[in-house]
């Protein structure tokens, strides 16, 4: 909140221009006594005002008082209202609103008397007849004059009545503002985009986009996004890979407006950037390897509502603002804050179209099983992001199922094929049940570790069928090969060549989602990368507003 | 009015501080490393490099070391084994 300047205050002078681009210059050698009146078109306060100003200018013009209308509004507002209240006063637009930001009133109509010597003999917002009053007399005395009667009966004036905001306080005038006046306490280096070049080949020049036009990141565009957060912009969220660069706040909501992300999913990038900088994911491992995976993210519990994030159909397809760019911010986080680009330390063979983006929500409504993040430790009303290093989606084809077991074994049969069918113990596996088949395992009482069970029964393959024969050389390594199930001499016993092995180390790397359309009976998988804790493991971490 | 477009850097900031390689030795002397990254069969490529190298030159200390995992980076100590224990490294990518 700001004030008016105080009784006795010089008045800022400015050079405003006529709706006819009539110079209008205020403080440079007046000596009159003149009435500064701000004020919108669409204020009932300013409709009020207004007409007993125009009386007061008519009074008392010949006198040598100077009325000055000061307009926050563009050409054709500011002409309806002139014409709408036959002001014969000059009315000045003031279009980047910064004398009214000058003037420090919150409130419209705003009243300032100067003084010939500049001073401010009285001023008010909004409208109140005792302020009315004050400033008549006032007005008059600096004229030397006797006070004119504005008001008459029949009038029907309110004894007050409360303004409209002025528009400084708009949000994006404000930001704007903020920053014209050096108010804004961003950090970033400043960038000057040279003026004959088009701002997203300037950006795509230097780098800094992933293939696809970037928004620019001007500063009232940041100074938005920051706004969905509380966070401080210096806070630092996480040392990004494989720089170990620091992502503050700032800098990341520099990245998400780049995205095309709105204010409100700021919270899900600076939470999936904290996941997704910790050791236990090795956000490192997962962009350096030559393999497919690229982070993957899933979000949980209100905000997915709250954010319009897409957890139905099409689910890792296009057409979705929260899901194409929340995914797509944290890629370019680690591609301009750490330093991870593709040809440098992201040496990926094939990659896959996740890489560009990859954000989905669960469809927790259509699951009779507890949602994924209360599985993962969280309350259910907590929002919570999880990231997994995952290959993209593969199909899991079932019409015909129409058991639980027989749909387990199913999906067991289509997750036996991840990496290869011949490598056991491969890592976390991302199953993604849809709603046709999520009612299946409901109508049978199927819960989340019995499909577990199932589809580890239905993978389960002695040994020898794994380790790489004549017929197809690839298969488990000997050091993958669990120890009891070798001999003195590091070979397989003749025992350990039966024991059957299931594809998952344990019960848990399997983790399991609801999400979908509500038509077909197509699940998904995506596989993971690296075994356990040597490799990368799904981290969840919770949305902090 | 027309301003030009100012924007926000969405980097790090920081120079990136470029590396020179280290000067190649003429012969091997003193201690060779060899670091297993810890890929699979990375083992046999460097067990058959080893043999040769200890046929051939006998006189040359061979220190074998090997990664926690291939997913991660070096992890410190193993890197100031390298650079405080040998005079040269082999180091290899397998799969």
């Amino acid at each position: 909140m700001s004030e008016l300047p105080a009784l006795g205050a010089m008045a800022s002078a400015f050079t405003l221009s006529t709706g006819d681009n009539q110079v209008v210059a205020f403080g440079d050698g007046d000596a009159v006594p003149t009435l500064l009146v701000f004020f919108k078109h669409d204020c009932a306060t300013c409709d009020l005002t207004l007409p007993l100003v125009e009386r007061l200018h008519t009074a008392l013009s010949a006198e040598g008082l100077r009325v000055v209308g000061i307009s926050q509004d563009a050409v054709a507002h500011t002409s309806d209202v002139v014409a709408r209240h036959h002001l014969s006063f000059t009315v000045a637009l003031d279009g980047d609103l910064e004398v009214s930001a000058d003037y420090g009133f919150d409130a419209v109509p705003a009243l300032v008397l100067v003084g010939p010597d500049r001073a401010v003999v009285a001023s008010f917002e909004g409208f109140t007849r005792p302020d009315l009053l004050t400033l008549t007399e006032r007005t008059a005395a600096a004229c030397g004059a006797a006070a004119p009667r504005l008001v008459h009966d029949g009038d029907g004036l309110p004894e007050h009545r409360p303004g409209c905001g002025s528009k400084v306080h708009d949000p994006d005038v404000a930001r704007r503002l903020a920053v014209r006046r050096g108010a804004a306490t961003l950090g970033a280096r400043r960038v000057q985009v040279p003026i004959a070049d088009d701002p997203f080949d300037f950006l795509s020049a230097q780098g800094l986009d992933d293939g696809l036009p970037v928004v620019p990141p001007t500063e009232a565009r940041v100074l938005r996004m920051l706004d969905g957060t509380q966070r401080a912009a210096s806070d630092v969220v996480a040392h990004v890979p494989p720089n170990l660069a620091p992502a503050t706040v700032e800098k990341i909501a520099i990245n998400a407006v780049m995205a095309g992300c709105r204010p409100e999913y700021l919270p899900v990038v600076i939470a999936a950037t904290e996941a997704a900088c910790t050791d236990q994911f090795n956000l490192h491992g997962v962009l350096a390897t030559t393999y497919f995976v690229a982070p993957v993210i899933v979000v949980n519990g209100p905000i997915r509502r709250a954010i319009d994030l897409n957890c139905g159909a099409n689910l890792f397809g296009q057409g979705f603002r929260a899901n194409a760019t929340i995914g797509r911010a944290l890629q370019l986080v680690v591609r301009n804050i750490g330093g991870g680009k593709p040809g440098g330390v992201d040496m990926s063979t094939l990659g896959q179209p996740g890489k560009f983006t990859c954000c989905v929500g669960e469809l927790e409504e259509a699951s009779c099983w507890e949602p994924f993040h209360v599985e993962r430790g969280f309350a259910a009303d907590t929002s919570t992001v999880t990231v997994f290093a995952g290959e993209a989606p593969r199909a899991i084809r079932d019409q015909l199922s129409r058991t639980a077991p027989s749909l387990g074994a199913s999906m067991g049969m289509c997750l036996q094929s991840m990496a290869h069918p011949k490598l056991a113990h491969v890592g976390e596996a991302l199953l993604v049940v849809c709603p046709e088949h999520i009612r299946i395992f409901e109508q049978d009482g199927y819960t989340k570790a019995d499909l577990r069970a199932r589809i580890q029964e239905a993978t389960a393959r002695p040994l020898r069928e794994l380790l790489p024969d004549a017929d197809c050389q690839k298969g488990m390594t000997l050091r993958a090969v669990p120890n009891a199930l070798l001999g003195p001499d590091g070979q397989p016993t003749a025992e350990g060549l039966e024991t059957p092995l299931s594809k998952f180390q344990q019960d848990t790397d399997i983790l399991v989602m609801v999400a979908g359309g509500t038509t077909g009976k197509f699940s998904a998988f995506l596989g993971g990368w690296a075994n356990g804790a040597a490799g990368s493991m799904a981290v969840t971490r919770e949305i902090r507003p | 009015m027309h301003e030009p477009l100012v924007i926000l850097d969405p980097t790090d900031e920081r120079a990136v501080i470029g590396r020179q390689l280290a000067a190649r030795p003429e012969q091997l002397t003193g201690t060779l490393g060899i670091v297993d990254i810890a890929k699979p069969r990375g083992d046999v490529f460097l067990d058959e490099l080893e043999r040769l190298i200890r046929e051939r030159l006998p006189a040359l200390q061979v220190l074998r070391l090997r990664k926690p995992t291939y997913t991660k980076p070096s992890p410190p100590d193993l890197r100031d084994e390298v650079s405080s224990r040998c005079q040269a490294v082999i180091q290899a990518l397998a799969d």
